[in-house]
């Protein structure tokens, strides 16, 4: 009798496990997660989080994350892994600010173009030579970040001050938006999105299915570069000059976002476009939290540091880890 | 039958939604072989897996003495007394013989914590002459052995420490004449001693002469168990398959011609340290056979038509000249590759069924650049139902499905792309009877739709039965050609493989 009702208990647990790993609900835990922390936070400051003020205040740091979050979706949608955002976003920042007195249109272009060239550079010395591109991205995070100490090593490189006058709530807005649709409808309506889950879930069988693998690794790369260094314009009229500091740590901004909106570490086939709105929300919601309940930054980090590695713990797939590139 | 010595009471396991196991319920007697004989996926190694802690077991127990054996993993199932000699190698590169044989037990050999390196050797250099393989140095490294002493090794690992059980699995396939009787001579005398041997082979001849019963299982399930010396191969193969094999397995026409209009021309076609120089023609509606030793090349020969071989030279040119030399290109011309690694190179598998049966064709499903989830679904599904995959839905993740199946899923997608010319490497290897048959009928179908396959395997049989030409190739190179002949022997090819 009580063998039997282990054997019945170890099959409802089964049962879970598998409703877990495999059903929608999978797909709305981080939702759930959005809901919660928004629900804490409301409870812990006396709901003044949800006061129109706040709700600014986190919107306001939304745009650069979100449209940053969304290049390097692609990436680790293949399975890669972009530590440079944070240096792209410095030096785009800076190159829209120089241009930024001729035209703005012009400086726009050529941020973007400035963020694509960094991400190309990644893309090639990733497909060109292996190499990891996690470890292709630490060195070029290096290697501009200390370009962009250099260039404003005797003082922040001053945009023309007029620009901070686009700082408009609605232009943002409109702008991520944007930027979350047209991606969204290429990654949802087009073979790319496929294609990409398909190098995420076994790079070499997609390769077998006729997927050029290595030119898509490398268009990937480069379309991350440009999409935030078109993120850089909101971060240039919000700020109006740049400082040796721009972009910094936004990289494991982003990596916390996506991971906490439900990306598995590793890519593939399990990926959601969703997956970037929430988890930048959250990310979001939880900073100015913390700020508001008065943490000081070191305890804030060691909270958001914590929170990652158990997301990270709780939903990583063992055996897709080898696929990380 | 003598006294019992191991129950096995409703013993089940799954992997995923697989049902590895259902419900075997078996005993083994003291001081017999017992043989245990089923097809691939049959769950024999899951079996024997379980009782030895390398699987644990999902339910049901295994009772040794009539004491429930409950053990976490290898080491603990030999404390217990029961030992394996492994399928695949067994032993560990980087350590010495005597560290492998003695591996997980070298406290015998430590004393104040420090391990006696020469009475470990001492001892094992004992054990390898009792067994009769004084040729082997303890002390050497495993690795300087080539894969048949390493596998003598692991006997002596598995049986010096006299287990009361002791399982064989599928190590004769491993070993030549020579290293087969040993094993056969040390399977009698540790029977004779008392102790029990459960003894997995597909090699029926084999089984029948050395075990004393031989128990069947089929789609995990126990379907018999009968007494060797009255056994015979038939009625074996009846019990493993569940129905009488029909001669009509493989294509029964002879002497048809097959056309004369070339679909494919393969001409000096070299991949460094793979293949040289190989030319030949393909035409339509022919099954052409690649046979040989494993390493002859002829894997290469496939990925090289395909155009995913690294730095081919040479040409592979269609009938209506184009030439292919990379894998879109290839795919845009109808032409179709399942790998013999499936898993990596075959087939995503971690990707859903849709998503790798469409992937091949996902140029012309899209409208104007855009895809319709819908008609995705309804593609994948039309593909996968025509030769009947077993899933839940094509949403299902293919690293859950059998070995069968994750092949099934392979032909719905390149026949899905209606490709001309199928270049087909290993296509039944490590798949099920019925599934081989599946593959087989649907060869003989695209055969007679016009279609041409190439047919690359290390089975002879399978070559004789389904080809209408096949190209023996060794070292690299192509060694012989063969039309298809009903006198054809399997001697006639192995001697132009060797």
């Amino acid at each position: 009798m009580t063998e039997k009702t282990i054997v019945e208990e170890k099959i409802t647990l089964m049962k879970v496990k598998h409703i877990l790993s495999n059903s929608r609900l999978r797909d709305l835990l981080p939702l759930f997660g959005l809901i919660i922390i928004v629900a804490v936070f409301a409870v812990m400051t006396d709901m003044s989080i949800i006061e129109a003020r706040s709700i600014n205040l986190i919107l306001s740091q939304v745009y650069v994350l979100m449209i940053a979050s969304t290049g390097v979706f692609l990436v680790m949608t293949i399975g890669g892994l972009d530590f440079s955002q944070g240096s792209i976003l410095g030096i785009s920042s800076i190159v829209i600010s120089y241009l930024s007195f001729y035209s703005i249109p012009l400086a726009v272009i050529a941020g973007i173009l400035a963020g694509a060239l960094i991400g190309a550079c990644n893309g090639f010395f990733h497909v060109k030579f292996k190499i990891p591109s996690f470890i292709v991205t630490i060195c070029t995070m290096y290697l501009f970040r200390g370009l962009c100490a250099y260039m404003t090593t005797d003082a922040p490189v001053a945009a023309k001050i007029t620009i901070t006058e686009l700082n408009l709530t609605w232009l943002k807005i409109s702008l991520t938006v944007a930027v979350l649709l047209i991606v969204y409808f290429i990654f949802t309506f087009t073979k790319l999105g496929t294609c990409l889950k398909a190098i995420g879930a076994g790079e070499t069988a997609a390769r077998f299915s006729g997927i050029r693998t290595n030119l898509t690794k490398f268009l990937i790369f480069t379309a991350a570069g440009a999409i935030t260094g078109f993120a850089a314009f909101l971060n240039v009229i919000k700020v109006g000059s740049i400082t040796a500091t721009a972009g910094n740590q936004l990289e494991t901004m982003i990596l916390i976002a996506l991971v906490l909106g439900g990306l598995p570490i590793s890519g593939g086939a399990r990926v959601r476009f969703s997956n970037i709105v929430i988890g930048t929300l959250i990310y979001c919601v939880l900073n100015n939290g913390l700020v508001m309940l008065g943490y000081d930054t070191a305890i804030q980090q060691f909270i958001k540091g914590t929170i990652f590695l158990i997301v990270v713990a709780l939903t990583i797939d063992k055996k897709s880890l080898h696929i990380i590139k | 039958m003598g006294e019992t010595i191991l129950v096995a009471e409703n013993i089940c396991k799954s992997f995923g939604i697989t049902k590895a196991v259902r419900d075997v319920s078996m005993t083994f007697a003291r001081g017999e072989i017992h043989g245990l004989i089923g097809e691939n996926g049959s769950g024999k190694s899951t079996f024997v897996s379980m009782l030895c802690g390398i699987h644990s077991i999902d339910s049901g127990r295994f009772l040794l003495n009539g004491e429930e054996l409950h053990v976490k993993n290898q080491v603990e199932a030999n404390d217990k007394g029961v030992s394996i000699i492994v399928q695949e190698m067994g032993t560990l590169s980087g350590l010495t013989v005597a560290e492998n044989i003695f591996l997980g037990r070298e406290d015998r050999f430590v004393k104040y914590g420090i391990k006696n390196t020469t009475a470990m050797n001492r001892e094992a250099a004992r054990l390898l002459d009792k067994y009769g393989f004084g040729h082997i140095d303890a002390a050497a490294m495993i690795d300087h052995y080539h894969f048949e002493d390493r596998k003598l090794i692991e006997i002596v690992k598995a049986t010096y420490f006299d287990p009361q059980i002791v399982v064989i699995d599928e190590t004769t396939t491993a070993l030549s004449q020579n290293g087969r009787e040993e094993l056969y001579k040390h399977m009698k005398r540790i029977r004779d001693e008392g102790k029990t041997i459960i003894f997995i082979s597909h090699d029926l001849t084999e089984v029948i002469e050395f075990t004393d019963n031989i128990s069947v299982l089929r789609d995990g399930s126990y379907i018999d168990t009968v007494k060797s010396s009255d056994a015979s191969e038939d009625e074996l193969k009846r019990l493993m398959v569940g129905r009488e094999i029909a001669s009509k397995y493989y294509r029964t026409d002879y002497g048809e011609p097959v056309s004369g209009e070339t679909v494919l021309s393969v001409q000096g076609v070299s991949v460094p340290e793979r293949i040289n120089g190989i030319s030949f023609e393909l035409y339509k509606g022919e099954i052409l056979g690649f046979g040989g030793l494993s390493e002859c090349g002829m894997h290469e020969v496939g990925k090289a038509i395909f155009g995913a071989s690294y730095d081919r030279t040479g040409s592979v040119t269609l009938a209506d000249g184009t030439k292919i030399d990379s894998i879109p290109t290839a795919i845009r011309h109808s032409i179709a590759y399942a790998s013999k690694d499936r898993d990596n190179e075959s087939i995503i598998i971690y990707d859903s069924i849709r998503d790798n049966i469409i992937l091949p064709s996902i140029n012309d499903l899209a409208e104007k650049r855009i895809l319709r989830k819908k008609k995705l679904n309804e593609f994948a599904n039309r593909y996968a139902k025509l030769i009947s995959v077993k899933m839940t839905g094509v949403d299902q993740f293919v690293s859950n499905l059998s070995g069968g199946n994750k092949q099934k899923v392979v032909l719905a997608r390149w026949i899905g792309r209606d490709s001309d010319i199928i270049v087909l490497d290993s296509p039944t290897r490590g798949i099920d009877v019925k599934v081989k048959a599946d593959i087989y009928a649907l060869m003989s179908e695209l055969k007679a739709k016009g279609k041409s396959i190439i047919m690359i395997s290390e089975e002879i049989q399978e070559l004789l039965g389904m080809c209408d030409r096949i190209i023996i190739m060794k070292n690299g190179v192509i060694n012989g050609e063969f039309k298809r002949d009903e006198r054809l022997s399997e001697e006639d090819l192995i001697a132009k493989m060797v």
